[in-house]
């Protein structure tokens, strides 16, 4: 727990869960993503067996970190206390070019709110939150012209 | 249906508020009690229970329901169909012949979380949930998600939004029920807050202490009761890929469009046959996305078909005839299936659909939904 200073603390991510390989990748610097070692297949969020060919031969692989915003929205309410000198800020689920429908979630960083759409190239980087806890965060790739919502239409 | 048809003999409501004192056990005394009233049938004469909320053996026992050949309680299914789709199943299977379905809910109290989200005893988050919780998830953040991409994807409004919840408030204002009855204009609802965007807090149900309960029987036993029957045409239970919201693989629409094909493929009604249609609103989005689904209008057109006045008084589909869960609210999709009975049954004063004959209810989104098609006796 880590406490902020209105005395807040936000829940930490469990120690040793199927998950804690993203976490520790963040603080490496790198973002790996659950991968079956017999079929290929990315999962997201890690399970412990493989939905398509129910293999257990899964490892954590790292990917390019390259990834286009498929949906985002704006909190203007806070909802947890360590978040409330924070507002207004995004939260975005980013698709993965490694695989269709492969998506994370993040906050998009080093953009203004108002400059956030749905299509933008994004890049990973790496954010401590707090002392205990680095995590991957987006921000527009480089040679983004802020061209808008890209992908209107079917 | 070649199965034992099953109809819906009773419904009812505990008193219903923002902050009442009632306790669980308060809320599925009144609601059963109501229910019981209304059909004329006594709690020997149930011997089936399906709930959400409360906690089914033990309620069944305080009520003197019983001794039961059918029960079972769900803590994380779509809301009220759940349980009504049980209690169907189970008088179709002949595992009971009358089936009392209950849901009880406490402002802000949810059923327990997913499974696989648990808090460690340390206060750590584990399962799906640590990848949200560093990123500042709150409240309807994940229905915003699905809104925000079905903008995008087929040019929906915030007005469009806006549309809906100013047409449901005014069915509202008809429903002596309702908790909030006052109209919106669209100004005002622009001017409402946005929680996180596009979602207003007018798009946000309301939460508040409410039990409902709705008693289901078979044709024959139903013939002798108190109210006349309405019958289950069709209904379909659907999930539909991995169990978070935020991770769909489409975020537009994903199990209520297997719902609605398994919905259409039990029956020989269409679309074009259903008088009213009582679709969850959690959240603004959710009741597009079964607009569409339903086939009600095409996929990505629910914004314009709401604003052109097809969902209202007196248009084509009227829909959340009883004000919604924003208005009356949140009671889990148990007023959508009581209010489609009693449309059926021709009992709502101001807001009635004339001479409704069918209705459609749903529930939920997302990777799990069901809806039921319900006929007048």
């Amino acid at each position: 727990m880590t406490q902020t200073a209105a005395g807040w603390s936000l829940p930490l991510p469990a120690h040793d869960s199927l998950g804690s390989f993203y976490w520790r990748g963040a603080a490496e610097g790198v973002l790996l993503i659950q991968r079956c070692s017999a079929c290929g297949l990315y999962i997201h969020y890690p399970r412990p067996v493989c939905r398509a060919c129910l293999s257990r031969e899964l490892s954590p692989t790292p990917v390019s970190g390259q990834g286009t915003l498929h949906s985002f929205t704006v909190m203007m309410q806070v909802f947890h206390p360590f978040f409330t000198d924070r507002l207004p800020y995004v939260v975005a689920s980013v698709e993965l070019p490694e695989q269709e429908r492969l998506r994370v979630l993040a906050n998009v960083v080093d953009c203004p709110v108002e400059e956030v759409r749905v299509g933008m190239p994004v890049e990973v980087t790496f954010r401590q939150l707090t002392p205990e806890l680095t995590i991957p965060q987006f921000r527009p790739r480089p040679g983004w012209d802020g061209s808008t919502d890209a992908e209107a239409g079917r | 249906m070649s199965q034992t048809r099953v109809a819906v003999v009773g419904v009812g409501y505990s008193t219903v508020g923002r902050k009442t004192t009632l306790t669980w056990q308060d809320l599925v005394i009144e609601a059963v009690s109501a229910a019981l009233d209304d059909s004329g049938l006594r709690p020997a004469d149930i011997d089936g229970m399906t709930t959400m909320g409360g906690s089914v053996l033990s309620d069944a026992a305080m009520l003197g329901i019983g001794p039961l050949s059918w029960f079972d309680q769900d803590d994380f299914g779509p809301a009220f169909i759940q349980p009504a789709a049980q209690a169907v199943a189970a008088i179709q299977a002949g595992q009971c012949h009358t089936c009392i379905a209950v849901r009880v809910i406490k402002k802000g109290t949810f059923a327990p979380a997913v499974q696989s989200n648990p808090l460690s005893a340390d206060g750590r988050v584990g399962g799906d949930l640590q990848f949200c919780v560093p990123y500042g998830i709150g409240g309807p953040w994940w229905a915003a998600l699905m809104a925000r991409r079905h903008m995008v994807e087929y040019g929906t409004t915030e007005e469009q939004f806006g549309a809906h919840v100013m047409a449901q408030r005014r069915f509202a204002a008809l429903n002596e029920d309702a908790l909030l009855r006052s109209e919106i204009s669209l100004d005002e609802y622009m001017a409402s807050r946005y929680i996180c965007t596009p979602i207003r807090l007018l798009d946000c149900d309301y939460p508040c202490d409410a039990g409902a309960a709705v008693i289901f029987t078979t044709e024959e036993r139903a013939a002798d009761l108190a109210q006349r029957p309405v019958f289950v045409e069709s209904y379909a239970l659907s999930a539909s890929g991995e169990p978070s919201f935020e991770n769909l693989p489409d975020l537009t629409n994903q199990s209520p469009l297997h719902s609605a094909e398994l919905l259409w493929s039990r029956t020989d009604l269409k679309p074009q046959d259903v008088d009213c249609a009582q679709l969850y609103d959690g959240f603004t989005i959710i009741t597009f996305e079964w607009l569409e689904a339903l086939g009600f209008c095409n996929r990505g057109e629910a914004g314009a078909f709401v604003e052109a006045g097809n969902t209202g008084l007196g248009g084509s589909l009227p829909v959340n005839t009883d004000g919604g869960a924003c208005n009356v609210g949140r009671r889990h999709g148990a007023n959508f299936c009581i209010e489609a009975t009693r449309q059926l049954r021709h009992e709502c004063g101001s807001r009635q659909v004339p001479s409704a004959e069918v209705a459609l209810w749903a529930n939920a989104v997302g990777f799990f939904s069901g809806a039921m098609l319900l006929t007048r006796g």
